[in-house]
C-alpha cells in the first residue's frame, strides 16, 4: 500500500514562517463538541492536507479559518487561531474582510448565475475599484493561473453555469485567486470531479503554493501524498498526528495513523 | 433439522390461478371510469364557460370596443376604451405598490427571519391575507383612503389591488429564494461579500425567473378583481382624470354593472370585456410558465 503512494519530492522548508497558528481550539455545534483542543501550525506557502475518516472534524476545522461557520448562529469556536499574529476568532474581527484574505473553494463547484467574467471579477469588485483595463488584466491573469483561459477566452460574456463541472471548479479557483488572498482553503475540491479534471486541479495546486498558503481537506490519501508537504491526521475531533507528509505516510509515529494511511480503517 | 423440512420451507407454496375474483376487477375498472367521468365534468364546465365567453364575447367585439368610451344609459354603440386603459393603470399601480413590499418581505423571510418566531408569525398572517375575501380589503381601503379624502380615486383602487397582490408575491419570493442552494450563499460569503451583497447580486439573480413569475401571477390575479374596486376606484362612463382623482373606469366593475343592465349594447360590451380580461390573464399565465421553463 505504502509503495503505491506517489510521494511528492521533499520540498518543505522547515524554516518557513508560520502563517496560521491554531492554539487550544474547541468547536461546538450547539451542545455537541466537534473539535477538541486542536493545536496546529500552518507554514507559509506550503500545502497542508487534513485527512481522516468521515466525521473526524477536518471540514469543520477548515470552515473555522474563514469564519464561514459564523453564518450559523448555533456554531461556536473557542481558543485561538492566529493569522499573522491576529486572533481571527475574536469578536473584533471583520469576518468579511477576513474572508477576502482567506479564500475558500468548495466540494461542489459554485459558479454564480452571471457571466464568466463577472464571476471572476466579483471578489475584486467587492474590495477594490480598479479601472476597466486593470480589471480585465486581473480577470485574465486569474483565469490563466487557473488553466481555464484558453477554454473560455472567447466566451467571457456567457454564463458561468454553462461550463462543465471541472471547468466550473477551475472558475471558482480563478474567482478566489483573483482577489489575491493570503490563504486558500480547499474543501475536498475534486471529490465531485472526474479523474482528468482532478489531475488538472492537482497540477494547479502545485502551481499555487508558490504564492499562497494552502490548506486542503481530502478523502483521497494518494491526493494528500501527492500534493501536500504537511499532513494532519484527525480522528473523532482530535488531531492524532501532524508532521511532514512523507513522515505521516512512510513512517508515522502513531499506530492509528499507520492503520488509516495503509487503509486498515477509515 | 433435517434437509427435507428445510428444502420444503424454501420452496414457494403452489397457488392455483384465479385468486383475483371478477368482482375485484370490476371494482377496479369502475374506479377508473368514475374518476375519468368526474374529470370530464370539470373540463366540460370549464370549456362551456370558455366557449360561451368566446361566442358571446366575439359577437360584442369590434374596432369601436377599443376606441370608444363606455356608453351612458340608453346611448347607442360605445366601447370599452376607458375601462381597458383604466384597468391597465389600476393593475400596474397595484403591482407597483405590491412588488417592493412583497419581494422585500419574502426576502426577509427566506434570508433573515428563517425559522425565527417573528418569521413564523409573518408567514401565518400572510397566509390569512392570501385567503382574505377581497371585498373586505375593498372596505378596508374605503375606510382609510376614500372616506378621509372624501372621494373615490384610482390611487385607492391601486392600493386595494396591491394589498391583494402582496401575499402572493411574498409567498412566491420566499419559496423561490429557498430553492437557491445554501452552498451558493456560502460561496458568496467566502469571498467576503456581506449578506446584503450576497442577497442582491447572487441569491436574487439565481431566483430571478421564479420571482418574476410570482409577480406575473399576482398581476393575473388582480387583473380580474372586482370587489376591491367597487369601494375604491368606482367606475364611470367617461375618461378618468389623469391625476386619478375621482372614479376611474375599469373592466371588472364595468362588466358587473353592464351585465345586469337592461340595455343590449351594455350586455354585449360586458361579454366583450370578460373575453378581454380572460385572454389577458391567459397570456400572462403563458408568459409566466415560459419564464419558469426558460429558467430551468
Amino acid at each position: 500500500m505504502l509503495s503505491t503512494l506517489e510521494l511528492s519530492p521533499q520540498t518543505l522548508d522547515a524554516e518557513a514562517p508560520v502563517r496560521i497558528a491554531v492554539k487550544n481550539l474547541d468547536f461546538y455545534y450547539g451542545e455537541h463538541k466537534a473539535l477538541k483542543n486542536i493545536n496546529l501550525d500552518f507554514r507559509d506557502r506550503h500545502v497542508t492536507a487534513l485527512i481522516g475518516p468521515s466525521g473526524c472534524g477536518k471540514s469543520t476545522l477548515l470552515r473555522i479559518f474563514n469564519r464561514i461557520y459564523s453564518l450559523y448562529p448555533e456554531q461556536k469556536a473557542t481558543g485561538e487561531i492566529l493569522l499573522d499574529g491576529r486572533n481571527i476568532i475574536g469578536n473584533d474581527v471583520d469576518v468579511n474582510e477576513l474572508r477576502s484574505r482567506v479564500g475558500m473553494v468548495f466540494q461542489k463547484p459554485t459558479p454564480f448565475p452571471m457571466s464568466i467574467y463577472d464571476n471572476v471579477a466579483f471578489g475584486i469588485r467587492l474590495y477594490e475599484k480598479p479601472p476597466k483595463s486593470e480589471l480585465d488584466d486581473r480577470v485574465e491573469g486569474a483565469l490563466r493561473r487557473s488553466a481555464l483561459w484558453d477554454e473560455v477566452k472567447d466566451k467571457l460574456k456567457s454564463s458561468g453555469m454553462g461550463l462543465s463541472g471541472g471547468q466550473q471548479q477551475r472558475l471558482c479557483i480563478a474567482r478566489t485567486i483573483a482577489q489575491k488572498p493570503e490563504v486558500i482553503l480547499f474543501d475536498e475540491p475534486t471529490s465531485a470531479l472526474d479523474p482528468i479534471s482532478t489531475g488538472k486541479i492537482e497540477d494547479l495546486l502545485e502551481q499555487l503554493k508558490s504564492d499562497f498558503t494552502i490548506v486542503i481537506v481530502t478523502h483521497n490519501m494518494q491526493q494528500a501524498a501527492r500534493i501536500s508537504q504537511y499532513t494532519a491526521f484527525m480522528y473523532l475531533g482530535e488531531v492524532i498526528e501532524f508532521d511532514a507528509t512523507n513522515t505521516i505516510f512512510m513512517n508515522p509515529h502513531k499506530k492509528q495513523t499507520q492503520d488509516y494511511v495503509t487503509g486498515r480503517f477509515g | 433439522m433435517t434437509m427435507a423440512t428445510s428444502t420444503k420451507t424454501m420452496t414457494a407454496p403452489h397457488v392455483e390461478w384465479g385468486r383475483v375474483r371478477p368482482a375485484r376487477r370490476t371494482a377496479d375498472r369502475m374506479m377508473k371510469v368514475i374518476a375519468t367521468s368526474f374529470t370530464l365534468i370539470a373540463i366540460v364546465v370549464l370549456f362551456w364557460i370558455l366557449g360561451m365567453l368566446i361566442v358571446k364575447g366575439l359577437g360584442g367585439l369590434s374596432a369601436s370596443t377599443f376606441t370608444q368610451v363606455t356608453p351612458g344609459p340608453g346611448t347607442e354603440g360605445g366601447g370599452l376604451a376607458n375601462a381597458i386603459v383604466g384597468s391597465i393603470v389600476l393593475t400596474f399601480l397595484g403591482i407597483a405598490v405590491a412588488t417592493p413590499i412583497g419581494v422585500l418581505a419574502g426576502t426577509y423571510l427566506a434570508e433573515y427571519g428563517k425559522a425565527s418566531k417573528l418569521a413564523d408569525l409573518i408567514r401565518f398572517i400572510n397566509d390569512i391575507l392570501l385567503s382574505a375575501p377581497s371585498i373586505l380589503i375593498g372596505l378596508f381601503v374605503y375606510v382609510i383612503l376614500v372616506e378621509p379624502f372624501r372621494g373615490y380615486s384610482g390611487w385607492a383602487g391601486g392600493v386595494a389591488l396591491g394589498i391583494i397582490a402582496i401575499p402572493v408575491i411574498v409567498r412566491t419570493t420566499e419559496d423561490m429564494l429557498r430553492l437557491v442552494p445554501g452552498s451558493l450563499r456560502e460561496a458568496g460569503a467566502a469571498l467576503g461579500a456581506p449578506p446584503s451583497v450576497v442577497i442582491t447580486s447572487v441569491t436574487w439573480r439565481a431566483a430571478k425567473s421564479g420571482m418574476v413569475t410570482g409577480i406575473l401571477l399576482a398581476l393575473a390575479r388582480i387583473a380580474g378583481e372586482t370587489a376591491p374596486l367597487i369601494f375604491t376606484a368606482l367606475n364611470n362612463n367617461f375618461w378618468f382624470s389623469p391625476n386619478l382623482i375621482g372614479g376611474v373606469s375599469n373592466l371588472p366593475v364595468t362588466i358587473y354593472q353592464f351585465a345586469s343592465a337592461p340595455y343590449e349594447n351594455w350586455q354585449q360590451l360586458a361579454w366583450a370585456g370578460s373575453l378581454i380580461i380572460t385572454v389577458s390573464i391567459l397570456v400572462l399565465s403563458i408568459i409566466a410558465r415560459r419564464i419558469v421553463r426558460g429558467g430551468k
